[in-house]
């Protein structure tokens, strides 16, 4: 009833809830910042935040996809599979000895990832499976896949027999910013600019608000969903690349597990598991406060454990915040509505 | 349009006896494995070969109400581990064994029920709360029993899980998970309850008008399933003799399979538990075929998930034409004239 809200539109009202949620995470990762500040030693080093972000930025890059596909109301839980099979995929070639220039690995792997994402769009949208079965069944089909090629190559990849210049990629830093992190966040921009002012990207959200209506619109939802999975599996791709760069060694169980913390940045950063709302904005303060706490956790020496805990307690957390905000919202606009209608009639009937 | 009618009328009768073409593959499998190995049809291997898919089974049976509800519960491995994992460090502790049995299936229970509270009562959805439970539960199992394992439990317990009954063939725990099937097969296709579950399944807002108390029997649903992983953690520790935190971390594919290839309704409605322990001997048999032609556990896994995608694709396929039945049943019904 207050004047402020009154004035808003309902756009604005809509925008002004993620502002706020937005400014929550953010408020998260100030008081988690703190803490750990004064609790943890060595936390407010530079070399200390080298490290977060670039771990953060593979989950940025990965969670980048895997937004477009929550947001059409689905879900990848192949991520993590592969991850691992294009980081493998990709040191493995390099380990090889085959001289082929960084930039092609990279691109290569992305193509690969983009077709395992294919097989996951086609099965949710053409055969119309579930998208958390569909996933579930590729996660373990791309990882018996690793296990294929890991047989067929014969051993593990180290790090000694990856070439400098590849191994330098996760430890090159421009004016002090890790050069994975930089590059985490041209694909942030692209996504966000994407999702923001490209026709397809407003599509996301319109076919996860409501499918129904999305059709009915004229918008070809299952060119969108599977749109959605072959992004997802591309940047899973292009993450498979900078997972092995940053960490060198790869073998069949490397990233297993991935989809947790992409999943968890993405849900914590208010992308809404109902589909159709979130902001690549949130998702990279997710994956931050994410990564502020795991080496939080490990600079206190708190068990790793903890933060499978955490992660699983946050995903609730924020799915519950999320369906508070969705639910007053809601009622926010419908008892907008109801003064809108009323306020008219009484206008168009002045006193009898 | 004729070519188009004709195919229905030759799927559905098939596709309407799942049960049945369960059976044929079941048998395919098993003569696939007896052409590989000579022990196959050894009457000691067909029913050891079950013993490893027990725990599998429980957990299935449990899920498979969540899922003809129309909900999905992916936190059963989970709660599995947590609840091995205290029933294992109660009885370190010094616990008697029966007491911490009990506490583990009490635990396993309230788990299910959070999940329940917060699907049913919070209105959230069940796939989202889960895959948070499954990390949570999983996480606090991992930080009470750390990476360690619990062993040494006394014989008595582990018969239940490795032993078999008096002096026959038949494993112990077999009697358990028939036992159990019989109990919920009974619940679910003989009780008013039963009828609830699927009520809420085909339509949840129908339901609720009609006067089922549908916050209510979701949340039992949940609490069931979380009795049932509970049940099967005991089990679990029983035939590996070992507690461990990371126990059963890659049942959830072959325990969604059994539900899914058995028949049920992944959208919720349909599905009986006879399917789903059928499509548990199956996935049993093909799991112990592959072993003994020697094939790794990682094509198995790729099999397995195939499997599950082909199940989903015939049920997709069923629904279309039943669809197109009740469809076509509509329009010859709206041409009778209705009146007020």
């Amino acid at each position: 009833m207050t004047p402020a809200t009154r004035r808003l539109s309902p756009q604005a009202l809509v925008s002004l809830a993620f502002r706020l949620r937005e400014g929550g995470v953010l408020l998260a990762l100030i008081a988690a910042t703190l803490f750990f500040a004064l609790r943890a030693t060595n936390f407010l080093t530079v070399s200390n935040w080298q490290d977060i972000s670039t771990d953060v930025a593979m989950v940025v890059v990965v969670g980048v996809g895997e937004t477009m596909v929550i947001l059409t109301r689905n879900i990848d839980l192949s991520v993590g599979s592969i991850v691992g099979l294009t980081a493998f995929l990709s040191s493995a070639t390099l380990a090889s000895g085959r001289g082929l220039p960084l930039v092609i690995i990279a691109l290569v792997a992305m193509a690969i990832g983009a077709v395992l994402g294919l097989g996951n769009g086609l099965l949710v949208a053409w055969l119309r499976i579930p998208a958390i079965i569909a996933t579930l069944a590729t996660l373990s089909i791309y990882r018996g896949l690793l296990f294929q090629v890991h047989e067929v190559y014969g051993s593990d990849v180290f790090a000694f027999q990856l070439p400098h210049s590849f191994l330098y990629l996760a430890s090159r830093k421009v004016l002090g910013v890790p050069f994975l992190a930089i590059l985490a966040l041209v694909v942030a921009f692209a996504g966000a600019a994407a999702l923001r002012w490209t026709n397809w990207g407003r599509d996301f959200y319109a076919v996860g608000s409501n499918p129904e209506a999305a059709r009915y619109h004229g918008i070809p939802v299952r060119r969108r969903v599977l749109m959605a999975f072959i992004i997802s599996g591309m940047l899973a791709g292009l993450g498979g690349f900078m997972f092995a760069a940053r960490f060198a060694t790869v073998n069949v169980v490397s990233a297993s597990g991935f989809e947790f913390d992409v999943i968890t940045a993405v849900v914590i950063g208010g992308v809404n598991v109902f589909g159709g709302s979130g902001t690549i904005l949130g998702v990279v303060l997710g994956a931050i406060l994410v990564g502020t706490f795991t080496d939080g956790f490990i600079l206190m020496r708190v068990s790793e454990f903890w933060k499978i805990a955490f992660q699983g307690f946050a995903i609730l957390v924020a799915i519950t915040i999320d369906a508070l905000i969705t639910q007053q919202l809601q009622e926010a606009l419908r008892r907008r509505r109801r003064r809108e209608v009323l306020a008219a009639r009484d206008a168009r009937a002045p006193s009898t | 349009m004729s070519a188009r009618r004709r195919l229905p009328a030759g799927l559905l009768p098939l596709l309407a006896r799942w049960e049945l073409v369960l059976i044929l593959l079941i048998l395919v499998a098993g003569a696939w494995s007896a052409v590989l190995s000579p022990y196959f049809l050894d009457a000691a291997n067909l029913f050891d070969l079950t013993k490893p898919y027990i725990v599998i089974g429980l957990m299935a049976l449990g899920l498979t109400f969540v899922v003809i509800s129309g909900d999905i519960d992916i936190s059963v491995a989970s709660t599995l581990a947590l609840t091995m994992v205290i029933f294992a460090q109660l009885w370190h502790g010094g616990a008697n064994i029966g007491l911490a049995s009990v506490i583990a299936l009490a635990v396993g229970t309230l788990l299910g029920t959070a999940n329940g509270f917060l699907v049913s009562v919070l209105n959230l959805p069940s796939l989202a709360v889960t895959l948070g439970t499954l990390a949570a539960y999983r996480g606090l199992a991992f930080v009470i029993l750390g990476g360690g394992g619990v062993t040494g439990f006394p014989e008595a317990f582990t018969r239940l899980g490795f032993g078999y009954v008096g002096k026959s063939l038949v494993p112990v725990s077999l009697v358990i998970l028939l036992l159990f099937g019989g109990a919920l097969a009974l619940l679910l296709h003989g009780t008013r309850f039963g009828r609830y579950v699927y009520a809420i399944g085909a339509n949840r807002e129908a339901a609720r008008f009609s006067g089922i108390p549908v916050v209510r029997v979701r949340i039992l649903l949940f609490a069931l399933s979380g009795f049932m992983a509970a049940a099967s953690g005991l089990l679990y520790a029983g035939f590996f003799g070992t507690a461990r935190a990371d126990a059963a971390g890659g049942a959830l594919l072959d325990v969604v399979t059994a539900v899914v290839l058995g028949g049920v309704d992944i959208f919720g409605g349909l599905g009986t538990i006879g399917g789903v322990l059928l499509a548990l001997l199956l996935v049993a048999t093909l799991r112990n075929g592959m072993g003994v032609a020697n094939i790794p556990g990682s094509i198995q896994n790729i099999v397995i998930g195939v499997l599950l995608l082909a199940a989903i694709l015939a049920g997709n396929l069923s629904r279309a034409v039943r669809g197109r039945t009740v469809a076509a049943e509509a329009t010859t019904q709206s041409r009778i004239p209705v009146r007020q």
